[in-house]
């Protein structure tokens, strides 16, 4: 998964803050300050109420409040709590990546937070003092994946993809045109998908899934139903050729170590994972084989190939800490990974599946070439 | 004129992963990969057997791998950053002499090449710092030599074999080329705008070849710092260099899984051969030995590594 690439400053900038607060907390802990404090701007008590001095098109200024530990209650020091939880989960997921819905965050002490507006109002408020959107925390509302093909619900239905639907086991999945399911980290590649002449043709036995880099819960959920109640449904995943890519492919196929008190079922089972997923692409054969295509001009480079990027100095130390993984270990199940994790380092390269839009037929025909393949040699 | 090489011997599946260097000796070859360990093989058998194993060198995998000139001294770089020295036993064991200790920025290290006489260790680095350490166990291996640049990744370093030069190649193009004496800069050469990732001295020391995703082999004159000529025919990224014991050839690996052999006096590719399907990260002449024909090696993506003898006649 690569950021966009102006989004990354920016997501440091908003780890930065949130580091300064937790900081001040830290400082004043140190000092043996008679009193912490955080300050957090808040929307949440503005209303529509008419105000003769209010430009009605503007929204209302935020308020400020101070939340003090210990404060004149026990509310006051609760509220204290939450704050502080808040700000470290989402720091967590700022710094990691990875997306948590409200309800991920609620879930992880509901005897703290009480009740999911709680949440709710912290975050947003949050998201209010940094003056940013909550998608800029990594925090989203419920699922955010999104899927399509030729499936049947008893619930809804969709043309270019609707939401991850939330299955419970009442309800009826009919799965029976299906023969793959296809991950793909990028909406931007899975509407291109669904808009080539290729899913025309393919549409009718093929789920398409995004889940928009790293995934949520309910679209792993949504996958795992599908693999527990069709086992013979192969899947595969395309993820960009860097380490967030094998990153987000890992937390399909293994679980999310942040949130892995979600991957366990009452017999121990992991209940989200997906342990036969495929590795579609993007890989470094994959890489070299385009590049040799390109041959005929001696200008062509990796600056000139679309897609083709220098890893960052973020992207070498991610890299090297995924070497460490058991998963990529020397014997351990995933060497594919090891292997390219540690050419991205040889050749200081990584690639977006965008790299394969110049070959002829586009991304698609490339997808759709790859799935033969890997189709043939079972 | 062409010259044929033959493929003399090919250690199938040698490593479990990729080859990313091959280093040689007089009488051995050493190999190390995506695995923890270096192997050894011997190149005075007719089959090439391992040696020699050790096991357990880099955790993470190994991505550089030198000898001295003189064959005594190795040196290995790591995916987890660290540095390690063998030296050869005259059993021909090799062991562990210790690791460099860089306490400034461990993990920094990239590239590294030894000295003729395996004193001295040049080592490139992430952030563009060119860095020369001494060997001597005794005095705890200290840097001697720190050459800035200008902030650009060094993917590239190599040592004279006169000991009179560093030189180093960059993600951005450049080439730097330092005096070791007088601990300068001597010449710095932009020819090309793209990542040069080998670089190599001829064995009189005068020349330097240069290359990386240009796919063009740039030849230097040390001294002047001019570029006297331009070898031109690959079609992949030029990952190794390196010159036979005469200076009359060079050989060079590429991307897309070629390595040719070319005349350095005519300018000319005298011959080309396909190592697989898989990137050839490196290649390399083993030294001439008695009446023997010049031989070179290759490994790559496709976990082998093949000899190849110039055919006679």
């Amino acid at each position: 998964m690569l950021a966009v690439r102006t989004n990354v400053p920016f997501r440091d900038w908003v780890i930065a803050r949130i580091e300064e607060m937790l900081e001040r907390i830290v400082d004043g802990l140190l000092e043996e300050s008679d009193q912490l404090t955080v300050t957090l701007k808040s929307r949440s008590n503005a209303t529509r109420r008419t105000n003769p001095s209010q430009d009605l098109e503007r929204p209302p200024s935020p308020k400020s409040k101070d939340i003090t530990f210990p404060g004149g209650t026990v509310q006051e020091a609760w509220r204290f709590t939450v704050v502080v939880r808040v700000l470290e989960l989402v720091h967590g997921c700022l710094v990691d990546n990875t997306v948590m819905t409200k309800r991920d965050m609620y879930y992880r002490h509901p005897d703290l937070f009480v009740k999911q507006s709680v949440v709710d109002r912290y975050v947003d408020d949050l998201a209010c003092t940094l003056g940013v959107s909550r998608a800029s925390l990594n925090v989203t509302a419920a699922a955010k994946g999104l899927v399509a093909g030729n499936f049947r619900i008893q619930k809804s239905d969709g043309a270019l993809g609707i939401l991850v639907p939330s299955i419970s086991d009442d309800d009826i999945l009919d799965l029976s045109c299906v023969c793959r399911v296809v991950i793909i980290e990028k909406e931007a590649t899975f509407r291109t998908i669904l808009q080539s002449p290729h899913w025309k043709i393919r549409s009718s036995r093929c789920i398409l899934v995004t889940a928009k880099g790293y995934p949520d819960i309910a679209t792993r959920h949504f996958l795992r139903y599908i693999t527990d109640r069709s086992p013979q449904i192969p899947f595969f995943a395309l993820v960009d050729f860097d380490p967030d890519g094998i990153a987000i492919m890992s937390t399909y196929k293994y679980g999310s170590f942040r949130l892995a008190h979600e991957n366990v079922t009452a017999g121990g089972a992991p209940a989200l994972n997906l342990p036969e997923l495929n590795w579609l692409g993007v890989q470094s054969r994959q890489i070299v084989r385009s590049l040799v295509t390109k041959h005929d001009s001696y200008d062509s480079a990796i600056t000139d190939a679309q897609g083709l990027m220098r890893l960052t100095p973020r992207d070498r130390k991610k890299a090297r800490c995924m070497l460490e993984w058991d998963l990529c270990a020397e014997d351990g199940p995933e060497p594919a990974w090891r292997q390219s994790l540690q050419t991205m380092l040889m050749l200081n390269v990584k690639a977006e599946m965008q790299f394969f839009e110049q070959l002829p037929g586009g991304l698609s025909a490339w997808v759709e070439e790859e799935l033969s393949v890997k189709e043939r040699e079972k | 004129m062409s010259k044929q090489y033959l493929t003399l011997h090919t250690l199938d599946n040698a490593h479990p992963s990729d080859i990313y260097s091959i280093a040689s000796t007089k009488t051995q070859l050493l190999s190390a990969s995506g695995s923890s360990s270096i192997l050894i093989h011997s190149t005075t058998e007719s089959d090439f057997s391992l040696v020699q194993t050790l096991a357990g060198a880099h955790k993470l995998g190994i991505h550089h791998l030198v000898t001295s000139k003189e064959g005594n001294r190795a040196a290995s770089a790591g995916f987890e950053g660290a540095l390690k020295i063998w030296s050869v036993g005259e059993d021909g064991m090799w062991k562990e002499d210790g690791e460099i200790s860089d306490g400034k920025k461990p993990g920094d290290a990239w590239a590294i090449a030894l000295s003729a006489n395996g004193e001295y260790l040049a080592s490139s680095s992430i952030s563009g710092c060119t860095n020369v350490w001494s060997l001597n166990v005794a005095e705890g291996m200290p840097k001697i030599k720190d050459y800035e640049t200008k902030g650009s990744f060094g993917l590239a370093v190599a040592l004279s074999p006169d000991g009179g030069y560093t030189a180093s190649g960059h993600e951005n193009g450049s080439v730097y080329i330092f005096n070791n004496d007088t601990g300068r800069l001597s010449h710095s050469v932009a020819g090309l705008v793209q990542p040069i990732r080998t670089v190599a001295f001829s064995p009189g020391s005068k020349l330097l070849a240069a290359a990386g995703d240009a796919r063009v082999i740039a030849l230097y004159d040390v001294k002047s710092g001019e570029q006297v000529a331009n070898l031109t025919g690959h079609g992949g990224w030029i990952l190794s260099l390196d010159w036979s014991d005469t200076g009359e050839y060079l050989l060079s690996g590429s991307h897309d899984s070629k390595a040719k052999v070319w005349r350095v006096e005519t300018r000319t590719c005298v011959a080309t051969h396909s190592h697989g399907d898989k990137p050839v990260w490196s290649a390399k002449w083993l030294p001439r030995v008695g009446a023997r024909s010049e031989m070179f090696a290759l490994a790559g993506g496709n976990n082998n590594i093949s000899f190849y003898r110039e055919a006679a006649g």
